[in-house]
């Protein structure tokens, strides 16, 4: 849930990146953090096995556009993908604010994609949330490989809800629409966010 | 984020003084307050050597993942945590179901001491959280056009 801080003058909003094991989740965020300015960002910290796979979860602080002058602060999660982790992948939920759900374009990977988005959809339901009152959007990454689903069989699968939501088609490893991603997830959040506060009282007060 | 929660100047005022009264008397070095979905919610302290943030989404993570070690032994969860290092220690004790408080001291204290007195500072937080978590939002002003057209994040070359 994101916090407003009158004193610090700032607004902190939680993204979680969502999928299947080794979609590419945490090579989103290492490709942001290799990219954003160092000014800008915190460490890229990742509790992960010897393997490299994500055991809990990967955590990127970054800043952002300010707003009437209060900073915005973006706070970036990885669940682990493996099928035994749902515990963590339900804590590292707690109180998020949008999502971006990332496929595994290639064919093989279906039926993992698709077991992940029904455990998100459930896991957000855990927390009183939904995909239908959730910002989020859809990365298909991969799609550098051969073998990969054509876009409208994609978009079939995770794009045909009542609500269309934004998909990109991504490469993560070579960084191809990473920001775009992540771009349009925080548009979303930041939207919402002043919709949501849109001439609901007096204007912020002023920093003492 | 129907109901935004909204920390005033008031609330960070009040906070602070207890913070700064509890790391005085402990002698600790640094104490941050964090909800359990790893947000900031306030700090304390020597704030030069540590990344904040991490800390705050690390300790949180970690809080959670005992919760399942207690749940073995018949507890719900454990209400502290003790971290022991060469020289540089961390302690983390439950305010209340939504928010930890986590301190970090060196050898110029004892356990003993932090934990002695981050009860009654916890005690005395958990009275403004509450507050805090249950008003209505103080109200903002913000319009569609304050966001700009621009890109929230930049991409570097």
């Amino acid at each position: 849930m994101s916090i407003i801080n009158y004193a610090r003058k700032e607004i902190q909003f939680k993204i979680v990146y969502y999928g299947p094991a080794l979609c590419g989740k945490t090579t989103n965020l290492q490709y942001i953090h290799s990219r954003i300015d160092p000014g800008h960002r915190g460490d890229l910290v990742s509790l992960a096995t010897a393997a490299d796979r994500t055991l809990f979860f990967d955590f990127l602080p970054v800043n952002a556009v300010a707003i009437r002058g209060f900073s915005t602060k973006f706070q970036l999660y990885t669940v682990p993908g493996q099928v035994i982790y749902n515990a963590t992948r339900q804590l590292v939920l707690r109180s998020v604010d949008g999502v971006v759900f990332v496929v595994d374009s290639q064919w093989e990977k279906m039926e993992e994609n698709v077991e992940s988005f029904r455990n998100l959809t459930e896991n957000l339901e855990k927390q009183n949330l939904s995909l239908d009152n959730i910002p989020y959007v859809v990365q298909y990454n991969k799609r550098d490989l051969p073998n990969v689903a054509p876009l409208s069989y994609l978009e079939f699968l995770f794009n045909n809800r009542r609500k269309r939501v934004q998909t990109f088609e991504a490469s993560a490893s070579a960084g191809d629409n990473v920001f775009a991603t992540l771009n349009a997830v925080s548009q979303l959040l930041l939207h919402k966010f002043t919709r949501e506060n849109q001439g609901t009282g007096a204007a912020a007060p002023a920093a003492s | 984020m129907e109901s935004i929660p909204a920390l005033t100047i008031e609330d960070v005022a009040d906070i602070d003084n207890i913070l700064a009264d509890y790391i005085q008397k402990s002698e600790a070095d640094l104490a941050v307050v964090v909800d359990k979905g790893g947000n900031v919610l306030a700090q304390y302290g020597d704030l030069d050597v540590i990344d904040v943030t991490i800390i705050g989404a690390l300790a949180a993570g970690s809080f959670a993942a005992t919760k399942e070690l207690a749940k073995r032994i018949g507890e719900v969860e454990f209400n502290a945590l003790f971290h022991q290092g060469n020289g540089t220690h961390m302690f983390m004790s439950s305010v209340d179901e939504d928010t930890i408080m986590i301190t970090v001291f060196g050898s110029e204290t004892t356990i003993g001491l932090v934990r002695f007195y981050s009860t009654g500072a916890a005690k005395s937080l958990a009275g403004i959280l509450h507050t805090f978590r249950t008003r209505a939002s103080p109200g903002f002003n913000f319009e569609a056009g304050d966001l700009g057209g621009g890109q929230v994040f930049q991409e570097n070359p």
